[in-house]
C-alpha cells in the first residue's frame, strides 16, 4: 500500500506547484546583455516614450528623426522605432527588458524621479562622456542635471520639466460668482462648494489618492515635509503637526466635504492604475469635474470631445493660509541610454537632436511643458498665457526632495504605495493616528533601506 | 488492488497464452512482465512532461528562494549569494503576506462552494430539460466558460464602472427594501477589497460553473434511472433523492470537482489583476498578485518572491496530499 502514496503525492505536488507558479510567471534566466560600443550604424534604434501615443508628439518625433538623418548622414538608413510605455508599468518593463535582454530600448524616457533609482539599479548607461562634450550642456538648468548625476557620473539628460496646478474653467468661475482664484485651503473648499451648487451633478475637486507628486504640495503647503535627510539618513515627517493638518485636510475633501467622489479613491489623476483615461482627467474634460489637479501636459490626454477648452485656465495649488502658493513638485522627464544598448553613440546622437534647444522647446510648447534650458524659462511666453500662467507662477516655488531619493520610487510606486495606501485607508474610514503612524514608520524604513524591515 | 492494477497491461499485451510455454529465453516483453515495469514505462512520458514543466521550475524556485536574487544578479552585475532562510522569515514577517493570504483564503472559501452549488443546480436542471432546451442552456453556459479570462474580466470592469456602468444603474433601480437606491450612483467597485472581490467572485462563479454543470450532467447520465424512480416511488422528495441517491453515487466526481475548484479559485490571478487595475492597490492583493508584485515591482526581488511561491506550494501540497489520500482511502479517486 505504500506504493499508492506515490502517485497521489505526485499529483498533489504537481498541482500545488503548478498553482503556486501560476501566480508568478517564471523569469527568463538568459541575460546576454553586454554593452559593446559598436561604431557601425544601427539598423534600428528603439526609443521608449512614456504614456499613450499622442498624434502631435508622433509628428514632432518624425520631424526629429528626419533631422537626425540629415545631421548624421551615417545613420541615414537607421530606423527609429518609438514604443509607448504606460507610466505605471515603466519599472516592470525596464526590469523585464534588462533581465530578458529582449525588446530592450536603446533610449528611454524616464520620470526625473526614476533616474537616480534606475541608475543605481544598473538599468542606465553612463552618458558622462557624451554630455560633457555636448554643446547643450551649459544652457541646461543646473539643478535638473544634478538630479541625473550620481557619484560623479551622469545617467540622463533633462528633456522637459513641469509642475502641477489646479485646472479650472473661467466661465464656470464667473457663473459661480468666484472673482479670483482661491489662495487658501478654506477658499478652495468654499469655491468648490459654490461650483457644485451652481453646476449640480459635478464634483468640486479631485481628491485622488494615487498621485503623491500632487499630494506633496498639500504637505508642503502646510509648511511640512514628507521626509527629511540628514547625513544620509531619512526621517519621515508624516506625524508632524503640519503634515497631519495637510493629510486631514486632503482626506476631508472626500470624507466630510464630499467634494470628490468615492470612485477617485484608488485612482490616479488619469483613472485606474495603468489607464490614461477614465479618471479625473476625463471628468474634467467632459465638464463633470470643476477643478482638476494636474500639470499642463495632461491636455494631451484630455478627451477629444472636451467641453469649453477655450476657457481652461490654471491657478497654483493654494497653501494652507495663503497668499503664497504651496511649493510644487518639479516634475519632468529625462532621456537616458539603456544599459544593454549596442549603439550608445548612435543613441546619444539621437538624444542630442531630441534635446537641443530648438527641439526641446518646440516639444515643450507643443505640450505645455517647460524646456530644460534656463534661457527659455526666464523669458518664456508662459506668463502671458491664460492657461499656462498658473503653472508658471507655481513653478517659481518648486521642490524635488524627497521625491528624487534613491528609494522613493520603491516607496511610492514600486513595491510600496505608502502615501497612496495611507490616503486610501483614511478615506475608507481607517483610524487616523495609527494609520498615519504606520505609514510614517514604513516610509522611513523604505527610504533608508529600500524595504519595510 | 496493486496486483490487479499491474496485472492488467500484461494480460492485454499477451493474449497468446501463458508466457512460460514457449521454452525460449526471456523476451523483452516477458522481462517487462516479469518485473512488472509496464505501468512505469507507461507513466514515463507524462512523468517527463511533469518533470520538465513543473518539477524543474519548482526546483529552480526552491533554489532561488534561498538566494539574494534581484535585478543586479539577473543582469550579471552582482553575484547571487546564499542567504539561508532569510527570504522565508522576511515573507512570514510581512503583514502584507498575511493580508493577501487572508484574502485568498476567504475568497476561495466563498467562490468554491458557490461555484459548486450553482454548477450542480444547473447540472440537475440540464438533466431534466428536454433535448433542445438542454442543448440551448448548456451552450449558453459553456459560452461563459469559453470566454477568455481577460475579455470576461474587462467586460465585468465595464459592467461595474462608476461612470454609467449597468451594475450601478441596476442597483439604483432596485426597490429600497432590496438595498437599492440613490446611494449606488457612482459606486466604486474597485476602491476597496470587499466590493472588488465581490465582483471577482461573481466573475469566477460565472466562468466556473459551466464546467461543474457539464461534469455533473455527465455523471448523472451514468446513474440508472431506476434508482431515481424507485426512490420516488418510496416517497422521497427531490432534496432527499439528491442527498441519498445522486450525491453518494457521484461523490467521486464531486470530490474531484471540489479539488479542482480549490486549486483554480486559489490561483485566481488574471481576474483580480484586471479588476483591481494592476498593482496600485496593495490592500487588494491576493497571494498571486502579492507574489507577482514581490517579484517584479521595484526593486525586483525574485528570491523573495520565490520564497513566497514556495511557501504557498508547501501549504497547498499539504492540503492536496491530505485530500487526495483521504479520497483514495474512500475509493473516490481510484
Amino acid at each position: 500500500m505504500g506504493l499508492r502514496k506515490t502517485p497521489a503525492a505526485l499529483v498533489a505536488f504537481g498541482t500545488a506547484a503548478a498553482l503556486a507558479i501560476a501566480g508568478c510567471s517564471s523569469s527568463s534566466s538568459s541575460t546576454g546583455t553586454s554593452t559593446s560600443s559598436s561604431s557601425s550604424a544601427p539598423a534600428e534604434l528603439t526609443v521608449w516614450r512614456m504614456g499613450g501615443s499622442v498624434p502631435s508628439e508622433v509628428t514632432w518625433m518624425n520631424g526629429v528623426v528626419t533631422q537626425f538623418h540629415q545631421d548624421f548622414p551615417q545613420y541615414a538608413h537607421t530606423k527609429v522605432n518609438v514604443v509607448w510605455v504606460p507610466w505605471t508599468s515603466r519599472t516592470t518593463d525596464w526590469d523585464t527588458a534588462l533581465s530578458s535582454g529582449k525588446n530592450a530600448p536603446d533610449i528611454t524616457e524616464l520620470g526625473n524621479t526614476d533616474t537616480p533609482t534606475e541608475a543605481s539599479l544598473g538599468v542606465l548607461a553612463s552618458v558622462s562622456s557624451y554630455v560633457n562634450s555636448w554643446s547643450g550642456k551649459p544652457g541646461i538648468v543646473t539643478g535638473m542635471l544634478a538630479n541625473d548625476t550620481q557619484n560623479g557620473s551622469i545617467y540622463g539628460v533633462p528633456w522637459f520639466g513641469g509642475v502641477r496646478g489646479v485646472w479650472y474653467r473661467t466661465d464656470q468661475f464667473a457663473k459661480a460668482g468666484i472673482t479670483s482664484a482661491p489662495t487658501t485651503w478654506a477658499e478652495l473648499v468654499t469655491d468648490a462648494q459654490k461650483l457644485m451648487k451652481t453646476f449640480p451633478g459635478t464634483y468640486g475637486i479631485d481628491a485622488i489618492t494615487d498621485d503623491s507628486n500632487a499630494f506633496a504640495s498639500f504637505i508642503w503647503g502646510a509648511g511640512g515635509q514628507i521626509a527629511t535627510e540628514s547625513n544620509g539618513t531619512w526621517t519621515a515627517d508624516l506625524t508632524t503637526p503640519a503634515d497631519e493638518t495637510a493629510i486631514k485636510y486632503y482626506v476631508s475633501l472626500y470624507r466630510t466635504d464630499h467634494l470628490s467622489p468615492s470612485k477617485y479613491i484608488g485612482q490616479t489623476e488619469l483613472g485606474n492604475t495603468g489607464s490614461t483615461a477614465g479618471g479625473a482627467n476625463t471628468d474634467f474634460g467632459l465638464g463633470k469635474l470643476d477643478m482638476y489637479i494636474d500639470g499642463p501636459w495632461a491636455s494631451a490626454q484630455m478627451p477629444a470631445n472636451s467641453v469649453d477648452k477655450s476657457n481652461w485656465a490654471s491657478f497654483p495649488i493654494p497653501s494652507e493660509n495663503g497668499p503664497t502658493p504651496a511649493p510644487v513638485f518639479a516634475g519632468g522627464s529625462d532621456l537616458g541610454i539603456f544599459k544593454s544598448s549596442k549603439y550608445p553613440q548612435a543613441s546619444w546622437d539621437l538624444i542630442s537632436v531630441m534635446d537641443n534647444l530648438t527641439n526641446s522647446t518646440s516639444f515643450a510648447n507643443l505640450q505645455g511643458f517647460f524646456p530644460p534650458y534656463s534661457s527659455q524659462l526666464t523669458s518664456g511666453p508662459y506668463t502671458a498665457n491664460k492657461f499656462l500662467s498658473g503653472f508658471a507662477a507655481a513653478a517659481a516655488n518648486s521642490q524635488i526632495a524627497p521625491l528624487n531619493a534613491k528609494n522613493w520610487p520603491t516607496a511610492d510606486t514600486g513595491k510600496y504605495f505608502i502615501l497612496n495606501d495611507m490616503l486610501k485607508s483614511l478615506m475608507n474610514g481607517a483610524p487616523f493616528a495609527s494609520t498615519v503612524a504606520q505609514a510614517n514608520a514604513q516610509l522611513q524604513a523604505v527610504l533608508n533601506t529600500g524595504a519595510e524591515s | 488492488m496493486v496486483r490487479t492494477d499491474y496485472g492488467q497491461p500484461g494480460s492485454i499485451s499477451s493474449p497468446a497464452g501463458p508466457p512460460s510455454g514457449h521454452g525460449r529465453r526471456l523476451t523483452f516483453r516477458q522481462w517487462i512482465r516479469r518485473h512488472r515495469v509496464a505501468p512505469y514505462l507507461l507513466l514515463l512520458p507524462s512523468l517527463a512532461l511533469i518533470a520538465a514543466l513543473v518539477l524543474w521550475p519548482t526546483a529552480q524556485i526552491g533554489t532561488l528562494s534561498f538566494q539574494n536574487y534581484g535585478l543586479p544578479q539577473l543582469a550579471g552585475a552582482a553575484p547571487s549569494t546564499w542567504i539561508g532562510f532569510s527570504n522565508y522569515s522576511q515573507i512570514l514577517h510581512d503583514p502584507e503576506f498575511w493580508l493577501s493570504l487572508r484574502l485568498s483564503v476567504i475568497s476561495a472559501a466563498i467562490m468554491v462552494p458557490l461555484t459548486l452549488t450553482v454548477g450542480t443546480l444547473v447540472g440537475l436542471l440540464l438533466a431534466r430539460l428536454g433535448r433542445k432546451m438542454a442543448a440551448f442552456v448548456s451552450s449558453v453556459a459553456v459560452l461563459a466558460w469559453a470566454t477568455p479570462t481577460v475579455s470576461a474580466s474587462i467586460i465585468f470592469v465595464w459592467l461595474a464602472t462608476p461612470d454609467g456602468g449597468v451594475l450601478d444603474w441596476l442597483l439604483t433601480k432596485l426597490p429600497h427594501w432590496l438595498g437599492g437606491g440613490a446611494h449606488w450612483v457612482g459606486f466604486s467597485w474597485t476602491n476597496a477589497a470587499l466590493p472588488a472581490y465581490t465582483l471577482v467572485t461573481l466573475l469566477v462563479v460565472w466562468t466556473g460553473f459551466p464546467f461543474i454543470a457539464v461534469s455533473v450532467l455527465a455523471g448523472l447520465r451514468t446513474i440508472p434511472s431506476e434508482l431515481h424512480e424507485s426512490a420516488r416511488v418510496d416517497g422521497a422528495g427531490g432534496w432527499r433523492i439528491f442527498w441519498q441517491v445522486t450525491y453518494p453515487l457521484l461523490r467521486p466526481i464531486f470530490q474531484l470537482l471540489f479539488l479542482l475548484s480549490v486549486i483554480w479559485d486559489f490561483a485566481v490571478f488574471t481576474q483580480v489583476y484586471i479588476i483591481i487595475g494592476g498593482l496600485g492597490q496593495r490592500d487588494e492583493y491576493n497571494l498571486g498578485i502579492y507574489e507577482y508584485a514581490t517579484a517584479f515591482q521595484l526593486p525586483p526581488a525574485y528570491g523573495l518572491a520565490s520564497a513566497a511561491a514556495f511557501i504557498l506550494t508547501i501549504v497547498l501540497l499539504i492540503i492536496t496530499v491530505g485530500y487526495v489520500r483521504a479520497s483514495v482511502k474512500e475509493g473516490a479517486l481510484t
